[in-house]
């Protein structure tokens, strides 16, 4: 097989794996900051559009 | 020496009535909700009986998608969606971008009408077989049909979706506003049908046992030659290299989490506070799209056999879903109908929110001089961008025609647009992050500070799976790279074309407009700050062909004591008011001639008025407001086109309604062509009352006052008193009574008295600077005008 087409390959499934394992990094925290929001409370001060 | 030119103040934020997050939420759910309806059955036809779990990843990696809009949405960035991505990624990126934007954009139309078209197809051949079971079809139509009756179901698609298409093409023309309340009662009952399929099918996986999903493994996956796409020829590559066949699995379930763009479309409109509520609303979303979208996708699997699930159900996996679970057959049916009741709800309105959010797109693509504004051009009658709307809609009749009612092929053609607008935006919040220096509420995290430097881990990370996922998809769907770059190509033409002609058109129009007018940038519309007196006179105008209500309004008012403002909306429409507007964003010849014309009236008369341009979401909330914030103590407008000055005045109570305290009331007139006027009060006022319900009160007042101790009784004790008692009732037992002599009452008066009639007294003498009040008591009023 090409070795182009290879390289290129195992540059995409780096890049997939690598981008998922931050994925899973940014899910967690979110998560934890979603807990915190959902249950904490609106500023009472409204204001005007 | 002062300025001969004349002041237009530019107003950039957009004027919106704010939802709640749940609101929000049940707008975005309308367009990500409806992938459940046939994101399942065509990953399943891709890559096989494992694709339930790429699904459920998808919905997992959307909670990391939802993060990056919410920070590009907390950034305080001004244009339309191209001008930030050109700020970001340069203009011939940006115009790639804004391409794929549209193409995912005008495939949801078609993906949508075709699926719901899917459903009711299906529906109508089940009932037609069960029919036939019980013996209920009629030899002949056997003999007709050569057997059971049915419906072509795919071509029965196509009829539905052109329908709804078309329906939604005359609606949009006409200008329909979009409601978030109909998105929430349609999230409603999709929410009731949801906990109705997840608890039925817990019990029949508790009853009947389930077919096991096959995990996630690169043996697991079965590529189809379609699915293979431009790989077709080394279809070993999959399970040689493992991962790879993972993205591409991937790539195909993609598609699931389509319309979460919709969220930055939503959070301008947030109420307050707007960051904590826009988070709000994106957890609701990703959370019910998870269980939705993902859950769903693995019982499709767990409960249909495998004899009918693709076979027969591939586009209507719910309905089959439904048509599995225990429980008579006739019930079974029956929730199906309601299933297929639920879709066409749901994925008819999402062919709906296809053409509105293209239609807004493209304006905005327009207003930021990369389209011609020959395509603004307002609707002779209902002043909407029908040139736009007209390009869209043929768009999509084109592709659902071209789609023979094939439901894989759309949703492989909608993927690409899909993928490729997430991964725009990836790049660009990711570029954005370093050229960026403005206000910025919220980062993706985790981020990392070394030797001063960031290092955005979470945002790399998410913009690394994105733009892989792209990469893979152009490879493996090979009609959804052709038609989507073909589009792309088009419209990246049409917009190079457009900004090189409007490059030269807009440096003449600047100066034509530096000429006559001073253009003046305000962030939102303060009274004082646009130096107009309390008590002025709002006029808003739309078409330069009917400005008789100014005429109306210079013939009476006497400018040096009171303040004429002129106003003009431009309307944002869902899908373009992610982004408040920017001075660079041109003025269209329609709106030059419109200010000109404005200008040269009030000339005429020799009197003075202040021009005023504000961004809105709908006309209504932008008078309600402006009239609000600039303290005026009239609006006077013209009698609209499609609606009588009965439906003006009550779709402008209502937006006063919505807006938030402090509140002033103030008068509407509405003028017709013929010079008649109707007058309104909007916000709570003294109602006038009819002779014979004084003399009524005065007949009681004095019979009261004869009674022991009540000789110091008012009339206004009497009116206490009986709206006390009035109220009481209401609330009670007795509503429904009252409610009965009510419509008694009104449909008397209306027969009686004509709406709008003189009511002995002419209105089109009144003064807008000392309004008349309702003085006709048959009126009817906004509902601001009753108390509450």
């Amino acid at each position: 097989m090409n070795v182009l087409i290879v390289v290129g390959i195992r540059t995409l499934e780096t890049m997939f794996v690598a981008g998922g394992i931050g994925s899973f990094l940014v899910l967690i925290l979110t998560g934890i900051e979603d807990i915190e929001t959902l249950l904490g409370s609106d500023d009472p001060s409204r204001k005007r559009w | 020496m002062p300025s001969s030119r004349v002041r237009i103040v530019v107003a950039t934020s957009v004027m919106l009535t704010f939802i709640s997050y749940w609101r929000a939420a049940a707008i975005v759910l309308n367009d990500l909700g409806s992938s459940a309806f046939y994101a399942g059955g065509i990953a399943e036809q891709a890559v096989g009986k494992a694709a339930p779990w790429f699904i459920v990843a998808v919905m997992l990696f959307s909670f990391t998608v939802r993060a990056v809009y919410v920070e590009s949405c907390s950034m305080f960035v001004r244009g339309g969606v191209y001008r930030v991505v050109k700020e970001a990624l340069g203009g011939t990126l940006a115009k790639i971008s804004v391409s794929a934007l549209m193409f995912d954009y005008i495939l949801t139309g078609p993906i949508s009408g075709v699926s719901a078209g899917q459903y009711i197809a299906g529906l109508i051949n089940d009932i037609f077989t069960t029919a036939d079971a019980h013996g209920w079809i009629p030899r002949a139509a056997h003999v007709m049909f050569n057997g059971t009756p049915h419906v072509p179901v795919n071509w029965t698609s196509v009829v539905f979706a052109l329908l709804v298409t078309l329906y939604f093409w005359w609606q949009n023309t006409k200008g329909i506003q979009e409601s978030s309340e109909k998105a929430l009662r349609v999230m409603q009952i999709t929410t009731v049908m949801v906990v109705i399929l997840l608890a039925w099918s817990a019990i029949t996986l508790v009853i009947k046992g389930y077919q096991p999903v096959p995990w996630p493994t690169p043996v697991n996956l079965h590529f189809n030659p379609e699915s293979l796409g431009f790989l077709k020829n080394h279809a070993d590559l999959p399970k040689l290299f493992g991962i790879l066949g993972i993205l591409m699995a991937f790539g195909h379930s993609v598609l699931a989490m389509s319309g979460e763009e919709s969220l930055a479309q939503v959070n301008r409109e947030l109420a307050h506070p707007k960051l904590k509520n826009l988070k709000r609303a994106a957890i609701i979303i990703a959370i019910y799209s998870f269980v939705f979208t993902g859950i769903t996708a693995l019982l499709f699997v767990m409960i249909i056999p495998d004899s009918v699930r693709i076979p027969v159900y591939k586009d209507n996996l719910i309905a089959g879903l439904a048509m599995y679970l225990v429980g008579p057959h006739l019930l079974r049916l029956a929730f199906r109908a309601f299933v297929v009741v639920v879709g066409f709800l749901i994925l008819s309105g999402a062919v709906n929110t296809a053409i509105i959010g293209s239609n807004g797109v493209l304006n905005r693509v327009s207003e930021d001089g990369v389209l011609t504004d020959w395509f603004r051009h307002p609707h002779r009658r209902y002043g909407t961008s029908h040139r736009i709307i007209n390009l869209v809609v043929l768009l999509q009749v084109f592709t659902i025609l071209a789609s023979h009612g094939d439901v894989y092929m759309l949703g492989e053609a909608y993927a690409f647009g899909v993928i490729w607008s997430f991964t725009f935006n990836g790049l660009a919040m990711l570029v954005l992050r370093f050229k960026y220096k403005g206000e910025r509420g919220w980062k993706v995290p985790p981020n990392l500070y070394i030797a001063g430097y960031e290092i955005p881990i979470g945002l790399v990370s998410v913009f690394l799976v994105l733009l892989s996922t792209a990469i893979i998809n152009l490879l493996t769907k090979s009609v959804a790279t052709v038609a989507g770059v073909s589009f792309a190509a088009v419209f990246f033409l049409i917009f190079s074309v457009s900004e090189r002609v409007n490059r030269r058109k807009f440096a003449l129009a600047e100066q034509q407009m530096q000429e006559h007018f001073q253009l003046l940038q305000r962030d939102t519309v303060e009274r004082e700050a646009l130096s107009i007196r309390p008590g002025n006179v709002l006029v808003p105008v739309r078409d330069y062909n009917t400005l008789h209500h100014l005429k109306w309004v210079l013939e009476r008012i006497d400018t040096r004591e009171q303040d004429v403002v002129v106003m003009t909306a431009r309307i944002s429409q869902f899908g373009a008011a992610a982004y408040d507007l920017s001075m660079e964003q041109i003025f269209s010849d329609y709106e030059q001639q419109l200010f000109t014309r404005t200008v040269s009236i009030a000339e005429s008369f020799g009197k003075h008025i202040s021009l005023l341009v504000v961004p809105a979401r709908d006309v209504w909330s932008a008078i309600a407001q402006t009239a609000n914030n600039l303290e005026s103590s009239a609006v006077v407008t013209g009698l609209s086109s499609k609606m009588t000055s009965e439906e003006q005045a009550f779709a402008i109570g209502r937006a006063w309604e919505a807006m938030p305290d402090p509140k002033r009331q103030f008068v509407l007139q509405i003028v017709h062509p013929d010079g008649k006027v109707d007058t309104f009060h909007i916000g709570p006022h003294t109602p006038s009352m009819k002779t014979e319900d004084i003399h009524l009160v005065h007949r009681l007042w004095l019979n009261i006052t004869r009674e022991r101790g009540l000789d110091k009784v008012h009339h206004n004790d009497i009116l206490t008193e009986a709206l006390t008692r009035f109220a009481r009732d209401y609330a009670g037992r007795d509503r429904d009574e009252i409610l009965k002599e009510l419509r008694k009452t009104s449909r008397h008066t209306v027969t009686t008295r004509p709406i709008g009639g003189d009511g002995g007294r002419p209105e089109s003498d009144a003064n807008p600077s000392e309004p008349t009040g309702p003085s006709d008591e048959n009126k009817q009023e906004p509902p601001a005008a009753r108390p509450q």
